[in-house]
């Protein structure tokens, strides 16, 4: 079989490349006077390559990839919203972009820090935040880790954490990095947490809190959330609160009034950062007054004259990542907030929430919608009634080839066949109505030419590929 | 500023479809107690008084005309077309490749990547990215202990202090125990209750180790141990001979130094790699080549998922999700246009650059080059007076070198330097310059 794919490593020429190595202007001496031939390597397979090749090679790529910049991406809990260019220029501005960690002059880097910081406390109501989380996944083992040093100090064993079976598959996971083992809340026939099994659970006495995520991960407001957190409080718990559904809770209710007592935030959700095809992210931790000691340091304290550092204390956790953070990341965060202000984070809230149910409304007609009432940012439509044993997943190869990107599938994993559909609110109404468009013609295309969905997609660069032979021989490079 | 499309009246007519007379409405769920009065926050900006405000803000950071910091975070020539790349919208504006038939020229170019990282350092397999050089050692020392069912860890001295710290983090987490001993100790500590010797090199004080016989002392004395190497600025494997051929289990390495700028220390890239026989012990995204299920062509998918915590939950190897992509393009990009010759120029250019300034300051009365083994782009050196060389620096324009006592404070008057391609001749003769007069003022009595 021929390759259809050229690599960047084919794309080599015999006449080597210089354009980028300065000139050498100091005397050089014997190699092997620096460091002897037994440590030196002897062949380094990489080509060289004409920058112009480079370019169109990458330029090419980057027309095979859909983006927030190609349409809407709809993929439920990842908030994919338009990224504003602004902050491309501000976080390339000289004096960000190129600062060292480790250098003195850095007064504007820690104002910019601690600006933020008190910035997320409104929005929030924490009282506290560390910025050196990369990504949510990175906020949460923070965020459990000072739980754990909590109960540590305390001389309390504590080694379990209630987390619902809506949760996100990060919670689970970063809980049991900390050394916790997991207790699964199962959501109610409404979505939401039974009280009593909570409450049963922290009478145990081993249980260290919960993890939740309000709204869930079904678009749905916990319309208990205060009795959820006063019960796991009156047991002497903590309630970690997952932000990674806040958007639409942005200047409308805070997860500190909720009664959290931890949080993280993902940047390049609700902040509005690139998700950059995975990242960079960043995932800040907010905590309660009770907590701040325990944040990982070093901790930029605000005095008259200037912003100090003060290593970690005591309690703190210690440090998660090396230096401050992902900088480049908090420094377009900051300039989210600044450029919308009161009303324009408020406004995200509303729109997020619009849009979200708008198209519920919408598409509920010819979809199954499990959990049908008001939904926040997001909402879960299921695979049952689809004609045809047409799955979610034919679905959403089909929605690719209407030139759109698919929403998150089978996750909720309380849902079957879950198509979760999160559509933020950069989304005009004309955008959102021709998504329900191609849903509705899906739909019908599932009655009357189901193999059209079976085989699909038909109009990308590849048909569908095969997961199990990528799984059961795995090649990982050229 | 906002970045919202609706007018009042599809507003209203958006609020009629769903059934609701108003906004408020939509959050009936939210118990009234809980409903935000006011945010108390300033208004907007717009887009001119918002880049004004940051600009100005920015000017109270300080830019040098040249750099004798690393530590960590390293001062390399990134070339235009880096930028130009991670900028398109089809990379940067996109997420996770979740559907790969829509996200090919991604998928693609990480699978380039780990490609890449592969050759470079001929390990066995690469995967598509960790947060960073610290968390990826910390993955690193996780899966090792996984891997062999041991729950103890050796540190070599002379891994960077804040990876150490992170590793320390990790570690508390899940009951791993770590000791951190020096070279000449090893072996008295090396049983078969270890899971892994992790070490550094070229360690945070500059030496390059001879890691062959490190490797023999570990197989000859714990057989079943791994060895982990770190590296925080892999460019010297330019020259360098890379940590597949020493017999490494597991190396990481921080790939900032790969096209990405110094950003007050972030983003960088956590470049992970392994032997073949760990792969599904492996934390973090992997992209493989498969083919259509019904066609002739080949493309690319994210792979071996059932590590993954969106699939298995607390039985994933890791909890990572988001990782570093864009990083991960940056550096790839980064390696292809230096290409072999370029990489192998960098890593030449810098130590000899290093290695002059070592031989100049050595000539200085008051200075000691601390390193015995040979180094790369950073070494140790004793000086006349710490706060003097600092001061003359910054009076030259220079991002003065590291003061080690800030890691280590028993280290007094040493300072860490660091020496790149990116430092000119001119600025070299003006560091040596601050040196000479930093020297003099101490022999002149200070």
């Amino acid at each position: 079989m021929t390759s259809n794919l050229t690599l960047i490593f084919n794309k080599g020429t015999k006449r080597s490349q210089h354009n980028f190595i300065p000139e050498m202007d100091i005397d050089k001496v014997d190699l092997l006077k620096i460091i002897p031939s037994s440590f030196q390597r002897e062949d380094l397979p990489l080509p060289d390559i004409p920058e112009v090749k480079i370019v169109r090679h990458y330029t090419e790529l980057s027309r095979k990839n859909y983006g927030i910049d190609s349409g809407i991406y709809p993929l439920g809990s990842c908030t994919m919203k338009y990224n504003p260019k602004i902050n491309e220029v501000i976080t390339r501005l000289p004096a960000f972009f190129q600062i060292h960690p480790l250098q003195e002059e850095n007064q504007g880097a820690l104002e910019l820090i601690h600006q933020l910081s008190e910035l997320l406390i409104e929005i929030t109501g924490m009282d506290g935040f560390t910025f050196q989380p990369a990504a949510g996944a990175h906020g949460e083992l923070t965020g459990i880790l000072i739980m754990k040093k909590y109960f540590e100090n305390k001389n309390l064993k504590k080694n379990k954490i209630l987390i619902p079976d809506s949760a996100h598959g990060t919670n689970p996971s970063s809980a049991k990095m900390a050394g916790f083992s997991i207790i699964e809340v199962r959501s109610n026939d409404a979505g939401e947490i039974p009280l009593d099994h909570i409450e049963f659970a922290m009478q145990q006495g081993d249980v260290a809190g919960i993890m939740l995520t309000n709204p869930n991960t079904l678009g749905i407001f916990d319309r208990q959330i205060k009795d959820i957190t006063n019960i796991i409080h009156k047991y002497g718990g903590l309630c970690y609160y997952d932000g990674a559904n806040l958007n639409p809770m942005l200047g409308i209710c805070r997860p500190g009034d909720m009664g959290f007592d931890i949080i993280h935030l993902n940047f390049h959700k609700t902040f509005s950062t690139p998700h950059g095809g995975g990242g960079p992210g960043s995932g800040p931790v907010g905590v309660i007054k009770e907590l701040v000691p325990y944040l990982p340091g070093p901790h930029i304290i605000a005095t008259e004259q200037e912003f100090v550092c003060r290593e970690k204390t005591n309690n703190s956790i210690g440090r998660i990542k090396c230096f401050w953070g992902n900088f480049g990341v908090i420094v377009r965060a900051y300039a989210y907030i600044l450029a919308l202000g009161a009303e324009g984070l408020k406004r995200v809230g509303q729109m997020a929430v619009l849009n979200a149910n708008y198209l519920r409304v919408l598409l509920k007609e010819k979809y199954h919608l499990p959990y049908d009432r008001i939904c926040q940012h997001e909402f879960v439509l299921s695979d049952r009634g689809i004609p045809n044993e047409v799955t979610t997943e034919d679905i959403a190869k089909r929605i690719l080839d209407y030139g759109l990107y698919a929403p998150t599938i089978y996750f909720p994993l309380i849902v079957k066949g879950a198509l979760m559909i999160e559509p933020t609110e950069t989304e005009s109404k004309a955008s959102l109505d021709n998504f329900v468009n191609v849903m509705n013609k899906i739909y019908n295309e599932a009655k009357t030419a189901p193999e059209l969905l079976k085989n699909a997609p038909h109009n990308t660069p590849v048909k569908r590929l095969d997961a199990v032979l990528a799984a059961r021989n795995p090649i990982l490079h050229d | 500023m906002d970045f919202i499309l609706h007018d009042k009246e599809t507003i209203a007519e958006m609020l009629t479809s769903i059934g609701v007379n108003s906004l408020e409405e939509l959050f009936q769920d939210i118990p009234a107690d809980l409903l935000l009065k006011k945010l108390n926050l300033p208004h907007g900006l717009s887009e001119p008084d918002l880049l004004r405000r940051l600009e100005e803000l920015s000017h109270k950071n300080k830019i040098y005309s040249s750099s004798f910091l690393g530590a960590g975070c390293y001062y390399h020539y990134i070339p235009s077309l880096v930028d130009f790349v991670i900028s398109l919208s089809g990379f940067y504006t996109a997420y996770t490749p979740y559907q790969a038939e829509a996200s090919q020229g991604y998928l693609q170019a990480i699978y380039e990547y780990q490609t890449a990282i592969t050759r470079l350092t001929q390990m066995d397999v690469t995967n598509a990215s960790m947060y960073d050089g610290s968390t990826a050692l910390a993955e690193a020392a996780i899966m090792a202990t996984v891997a062999t069912q041991k729950k103890k860890l050796i540190l070599l001295e002379g891994i960077h202090p804040e990876y150490v710290e992170v590793v320390k983090t990790y570690c508390w987490g899940q009951d791993i125990h770590f000791e951190i001993v020096m070279e000449d100790t090893l072996i008295s500590k090396l049983d078969e209750s270890v899971a892994a010797v992790l070490f550094q090199s070229p360690n945070f004080f500059g030496d390059i180790e001879n890691v062959t016989e490190l490797v023999q002392i570990i197989r000859d004395k714990a057989p079943k141990c791994l060895v982990v190497q770190v590296m925080t600025d892999p460019t010297c494997l330019g020259v360098l001979k890379p940590p597949g051929k020493f017999d490494i289990d597991i190396f990481v390495a921080e790939g900032q130094s790969f096209g990405i700028s110094p950003s007050f220390g972030g983003p960088g890239l956590g470049i992970f790699a392994s032997k073949q026989k760990y792969l599904r012990k492996m934390p973090g995204r992997l992209i493989g080549k498969t083919n259509e299920i019904d066609g002739e062509r080949e493309g690319f998918i994210l792979t071996l998922q059932t590590r993954e915590q969106h699939i298995r939950r607390e039985k994933a190897t890791s909890n990572i999700c988001t990782n570093q992509a864009l990083c991960a393009l940056a550096s790839l990009i980064y390696l292809v246009s230096l290409g072999k010759t370029g990489l192998q120029e960098i890593a030449l250019q810098n130590f000899q650059k290093s290695h002059y300034v070592k031989q100049k300051l050595a000539t200085i009365p008051g200075y000691q080059i601390l390193n015995k083994k040979p180094t790369y782009n950073e070494f140790l050196v004793k000086c006349p007076n710490v706060n003097e060389l600092i001061e003359q620096c910054k009076q030259e324009n220079l991002l003065p070198p590291l003061i080690i006592s800030k890691y280590f404070p028993d280290m007094k008057d040493i300072v860490l330097v660091c020496v790149t391609e990116s430092n000119s001749r001119e600025d070299i003769e003006k560091f040596i310059h601050a040196a000479q007069k930093a020297s003099n003022k101490n022999i002149g009595g200070n």
